[in-house]
């Protein structure tokens, strides 16, 4: 059963330059979907949109079958969702373990730990970790808010490839192990070959394929 | 995490922020409290100058409205004044009315006496018209200390006391006219009246200033300020009793508690039945309590706006340095939105960093404040007001509460304007222009 759905989502800026075309669309938990094309095609802005970031210029976005507008989009971005930017967007005057707790009240180390933070680098400052803890930490806040929605923006961007295969099993685990719905906008062939489901972005249109060929 | 927490970390974490906000708001709030003392002061000031003037009223005989009879006299004739005159009666009625607080006769150059055992500072021109030399002009009044020209500071006591109600055969006279004949309090002199065409003495129970800079140039004695003087009323009614009938007055000037409530003492003596169908006039007299009171509210209204102007340049350079800060928080605000705080609750963080801070700097300025407003008020009294005023300025607790209000006020508005260019985009466009 899909989480979250978009019924004829359209997106443009400007009124002029038109990026989303009518895009119909459904996610289920327990899957990572890949969501691949060219830089300014509108990755993003889809994520955003799913993410209650923005609104669509037309049609709607549905999570469990409710407009997420209805209850307001801050309220969909504290229940519903979570984020995993490329660049971390950590707040740089606190610890690992505050960031995480900005989501939750439960205790962070925990969660921390489990995604390979120390107790004492989660007392650092984060500007002091490196850019893969600082992807971890921007994890761990985000399955802090215990969400059913993980929405990653080039999530391995920024890192190497070793931390981004580190990164890329970590989302799979969120998906398959804890049964959450993780959309990523990526460019990443590597990390797209992970992912459940692929969609392309072309002309504002969504096409989705079951797996990645990277011909397509 | 709640907003408050957030605000703390900020708070402990930027310290270098948070140092320059003490400092910003410590230095306002000091402009603030200093207005808000010295405004409290002038204010004070002017109450305590409404209980030591308050207003007056005025009870004149009717010279207009009576008739005037021809009398003959060995010299010739003269129209007399032959209406209602003010009668003891008619005094005690009115000290009885609710709002009076007192009552003065004051008659200037009713008495006019010429040095027996003394003698006058001179003037250009000696005119010896009485057996003693030329006599000075005495006012004679019930009450000294009421008279206009020691209410209104021109004239201060320097030793002795004044005249009372009580008194009989007691006189002030100037500090030039003592030192001029080495006379102190406590010392007799004599007077003769040619009016009277007697000799008496009168006990000098008061020396008072404010004559100087007058003498020598005036062309008699009567002219110059300093051999002037006050006599009691009850000597001027027994030096002529046996030759004018002045059991009565012809001026009364009556003082009530509050120069705000004087119209309603003056319909209330107005109606008085002592005074029906008299010919006598009642005048409203706030002369010498505006004369006082005039740079007090100037004083006031000054500090008013100063405050005004220091509370609006205040919340503009508060929005400024938060604007430039918030600016530089643009991807904190970003990243509290993305994870669903919602602008209410992000505002509140902001505003509780600085309310925090101000909390601090607004303590920190009491002490501050208390220098500098002294300073400025002991500045602004010499400069607006005559001098004759005294300006209490000091801190009191009781400023805190409306001061935390404007301070509030101005940290909410400061805040708002700072925060809300920000938090009013698109979570999705403020993260986009992060990245």
């Amino acid at each position: 059963m899909s989480i979250i759905q978009t019924c004829n989502v359209k997106y443009s800026y400007d009124r002029n330059k038109t990026i989303l075309k009518n895009v119909s669309t459904e996610f289920e938990t327990g899957k990572i979907y890949a969501i691949l094309g060219p830089s300014g095609c509108g990755k993003t802005t889809l994520l955003s949109l799913l993410g209650g970031l923005d609104s669509p210029a037309e049609g709607q976005v549905l999570f469990q079958g409710e407009d997420i507008g209805q209850k307001g989009l801050a309220w969909h971005r504290k229940n519903n969702v979570a984020f995993i930017f490329q660049n971390y967007n950590l707040i740089d005057y606190m610890t690992p373990a505050e960031n995480v707790a900005l989501t939750s009240k439960l205790p962070p180390l925990p969660i921390l730990a489990r995604l390979g933070l120390t107790k004492e680098e989660a007392k650092r400052n984060v500007l002091k970790l490196s850019g893969g803890q600082q992807q971890r930490v921007a994890i761990a806040r985000a399955l802090a808010s215990d969400v059913g929605i993980l929405l990653a923006d080039e999530p391995t961007g920024n890192l190497d490839e070793d931390t981004a295969a580190g990164i890329t099993n970590i989302l799979k685990e969120c998906a398959h192990q804890m049964n959450k719905c993780v959309i990523i906008a990526t460019h990443s062939h590597d990390l797209a070959k992970q992912a459940d489901v692929v969609m392309r972005l072309r002309k504002g249109e969504l096409q989705i394929t079951d797996v990645f060929n990277a011909n397509d | 995490m709640i907003f408050i927490k957030r605000a703390g970390l900020y708070c402990l974490r930027q310290r270098c922020r948070t140092i320059i906000l003490f400092l910003v708001l410590t230095i306002i709030a000091a402009f603030i409290l200093t207005g808000i003392a010295i405004r409290d002061a002038a204010e004070g000031a002017t109450a305590d100058v409404r209980t030591a003037i308050g207003g007056k009223i005025i009870l004149d005989i009717d010279k207009d409205a009576a008739a005037w009879k021809n009398e003959q006299y060995d010299w010739g004739t003269a129209a007399t004044y032959s209406g209602d005159q003010i009668t003891q009666k008619q005094v005690d009625a009115i000290s009885k009315v609710d709002g009076v607080a007192d009552y003065n006769v004051e008659e200037t150059a009713a008495y006019y006496g010429a040095g027996v055992n003394f003698d006058y500072l001179p003037a250009t021109y000696e005119l010896s018209y009485t057996p003693y030399g030329e006599p000075s002009i005495y006012t004679v009044t019930l009450s000294s200390g009421k008279c206009k020209s020691f209410l209104s500071g021109k004239y201060k006591l320097v030793d002795g006391r004044h005249i009372t109600p009580d008194d009989k055969y007691t006189c002030l006279i100037s500090k030039q006219l003592a030192d001029y004949n080495k006379l102190s309090v406590g010392d007799k002199i004599k007077m003769y009246s040619l009016d009277s065409d007697s000799i008496s003495e009168f006990e000098i129970i008061g020396i008072f200033d404010g004559t100087e800079g007058s003498f020598g140039n005036e062309d008699t004695v009567s002219d110059v300020p300093a051999n002037w003087g006050y006599i009691d009323y009850a000597a001027l009614q027994d030096i002529f009793k046996n030759i004018f009938n002045i059991d009565y007055y012809q001026h009364l000037t009556i003082f009530v508690d509050d120069p705000a409530n004087i119209q309603n003492v003056y319909d209330k003596i107005s109606a008085l039945p002592e005074l029906k169908g008299k010919t006598l006039k009642l005048t409203i007299d706030t002369d010498e309590y505006d004369v006082v009171s005039t740079p007090l509210t100037s004083l006031q209204k000054l500090v008013n706006t100063t405050i005004i102007i220091v509370c609006i340049v205040s919340a503009a350079v508060l929005t400024l340095l938060l604007t430039i800060w918030i600016r530089g928080r643009k991807k904190e605000i970003g990243i509290l939105l993305s994870i669903g705080k919602s602008k209410a609750n992000i505002i509140l963080q902001i505003f509780t960093e600085t309310f925090a801070v101000a909390m601090i700097s607004f303590a920190a300025a009491i002490p501050f404040s208390n220098l500098t407003a002294q300073k400025a008020g002991a500045i602004l009294v010499s400069r607006i007001t005559t001098g004759t005023t005294n300006l209490h300025v000091h801190m009191d607790a009781a400023y805190f509460p409306a001061f935390c209000v404007i301070g509030v006020f101005l940290i909410a508005v400061s805040v708002l304007a700072s925060t809300w260019p920000v938090v009013r985009s698109k979570p999705k466009d403020i993260l986009a222009k992060m990245s």
